[in-house]
């Protein structure tokens, strides 16, 4: 038997190659048909709904109040970001105040879960790649993340903490200097993440001029958060459609120009310390004050927002999350639609993915950063 | 003037647009335009060229008051310092009448077409692809509909072959 190489201008000859739905680099049930001719990908189908919920079924069925665990249950990873973005829409959709100590508790917590959900990503992106030592460093500062929202959430993956004015609990006295502490062992571990990471030489081959994407790419498929801002575009919902207390914190937002996997990486570097410059600021600023509006709605009695449609939008760890949300003056929501910014970033594997080797095809997947249920929903 | 009221004046001179069939808020978007489906796939492609990306696409079941479903897309900017840019383009889908796809102007539009086809039952014409997305395939029913009820564990056999052989009441005729 003697094996011939494959005939590159044959448009026949390419053979399909199932990555998944079980596949420990896909994170999640997430099925990639891979067409090949000889070791380049020409094109790849994601098949997706393995684990679809029926969040906006759900939605429909119960009450705004009922359907508050469902929120973090979406993407895992930033659920604290998610819950967060559904109390804040119910809110917007029927007027509810919120006291300024709470705006800026959700502003802390919710940065926390964004570098938590960062480098969650950063180790087990490298490990994709096959560096594992990467991955016990990033978990350890993500235990100690981790386990400080847990003094305030009770939680420590799916939290459940956000409240319709307000926050189910106030941030302890002690509160403010664990916070830093934290941000003091983090701001100690970018240089190390730099010199073991960024500094690799393997680590550049495996990801420089890898799945590049242009801008335009990114508007065909909708593409948000750091993929897009790796493209060198500047898009993110707390700068353009500032909502809660972010408008009052200095912070940039990290753009790389390439394009490519590489990039990714290092925007979300980026970002990690500009979430530390906010929660730094919104420590300093913290005001005194009820965490929860008095006389609040709370999840005890029945909410019935008056009849309307809202678009919601928040800057999740993946990128922009939107909640369409229409009341027909009852007690439950009479649709929710879920905009979830992996949805958009896996679509655009289609674009960044052929003609790149069958071997990047596990660095371009990983460095999207994908979280399955989110899209599945 | 905004570049979203720019392209919402567009689609106005251009005949695009339509009367709202009815009266609903929506707030957080910048411009809204109801849109008749026949001139939906011209009035995205303005929205392509004026350098707007696809967001969003929502169908909402509007049958038992109106005999209609409600599709809301929400197309944003890259580039739009606040307020937002989100322009709001919805379009009634009277029971059983089909809607152009927008595959050929957006690509993300292919995945939220055949969500809105196994959720809603909404036809796309055009569409290069309209099969299951998120459901199991085989699955002939649409549970996002108002009308549905659950249909017995027994549809949701391994085989989906339950669900093939006897189609479930609730299933839409569009």
């Amino acid at each position: 038997m003697s094996l011939s190489a494959p005939d590159l201008e044959d448009p026949q000859d390419t053979y399909t190659l199932n990555m998944g739905p079980q596949h420990p680099s896909t994170h999640g049930v997430l099925r990639l048909k891979l067409t090949l001719r000889g070791e380049r990908v020409i094109a790849v189908e994601p098949v997706i709904g393995y684990s679809h919920r029926a969040h906006e079924k759900m939605a429909e069925t119960r009450t705004y109040a009922q359907f508050l665990p469902n929120t973090s249950r979406q993407d895992y990873l930033s659920g604290l970001i998610y819950n967060l973005a559904w109390v804040e829409a119910v809110e917007k959709l029927a007027s509810i105040p919120v006291p300024e100590r709470a705006l800026v508790a959700r502003v802390i917590l919710a940065e926390f879960n964004r570098i938590s959900s960062h480098l969650l990503w950063v180790g087990a992106f490298l490990a994709d790649l096959g560096a594992v030592t990467p991955f016990l460093y990033t978990f350890d500062d993500r235990e100690a993340i981790v386990g400080l929202l847990e003094t305030v959430t009770g939680s420590r993956l799916t939290y459940c903490t956000g409240r319709f004015g307000g926050l189910s609990k106030d941030l302890d006295a002690d509160f403010p200097r664990r916070a830093r502490e934290v941000l003091v062992r983090l701001r100690a571990r970018w240089p190390e993440l730099e010199g073991l990471i960024e500094d690799n030489v393997i680590f550049r081959q495996r990801t420089m001029g890898v799945g590049v994407m242009t801008e335009e790419q990114c508007r065909h498929w909708g593409v948000t958060g750091p993929v897009l801002r790796a493209s060198g575009v500047p898009y993110d919902v707390r700068k353009m459609e500032p909502y809660g207390a972010y408008p009052r914190y200095a912070f940039t937002i990290p753009t790389r120009p390439e394009g490519d996997v590489f990039a990714r990486y290092m925007v979300r570097i980026a970002e990690m310390e500009q979430s530390c410059r906010i929660i730094e600021q919104a420590l300093d600023g913290l005001p005194e004050g009820p965490i929860l509006q008095e006389g609040s709605i709370g999840v005890k009695k029945r909410l019935k927002p008056p009849a309307g449609t809202l678009y919601y939008a928040v800057e999740s760890a993946r990128g922009a999350y939107g909640i369409v949300l229409t009341s027909e003056g009852g007690t439950e929501p009479y649709r929710a639609k879920f905009r979830t910014p992996s949805y958009a970033n896996l679509a655009a594997l289609q674009d960044m993915m052929p003609g790149s080797m069958v071997a990047d095809a596990v660095a371009i997947l990983g460095s999207l950063d994908v979280v399955m249920p989110e899209i599945d929903r | 003037m905004s570049r979203t009221a720019e392209l919402a004046g567009e689609l106005d001179r251009a005949g695009l647009t339509a009367a709202a069939p009815i009266e609903q808020q929506l707030v957080g978007v910048a411009e809204s335009r109801w849109v008749p489906p026949e001139h939906l796939v011209p009035a995205a492609a303005a929205a392509r060229r004026a350098g707007f990306f696809f967001e969003s696409m929502t169908c909402t079941d509007r049958l038992a008051a109106h005999g209609a479903l409600e599709l809301l897309y929400t197309f944003n900017r890259y580039d739009e310092p606040p307020p937002p840019a989100r322009l709001a383009v919805r379009v009634w889908v009277p029971h059983g009448m089909s809607v152009p796809t927008l595959t050929r102007v957006y690509g993300i539009a292919e995945w939220n077409e055949r969500e809105a086809w196994e959720f809603y039952g909404i036809r796309f014409a055009g569409h290069p692809n309209l099969t299951w997305l998120l459901l199991p395939e085989g699955t002939e029913f649409h549970p996002l509909l108002k009308s549905f009820t659950a249909p017995p564990p027994s549809a949701f056999d391994d085989s989906l072959s339950a669900a093939r052989g006897a189609p479930n009441p609730a299933v839409s005729e569009s």
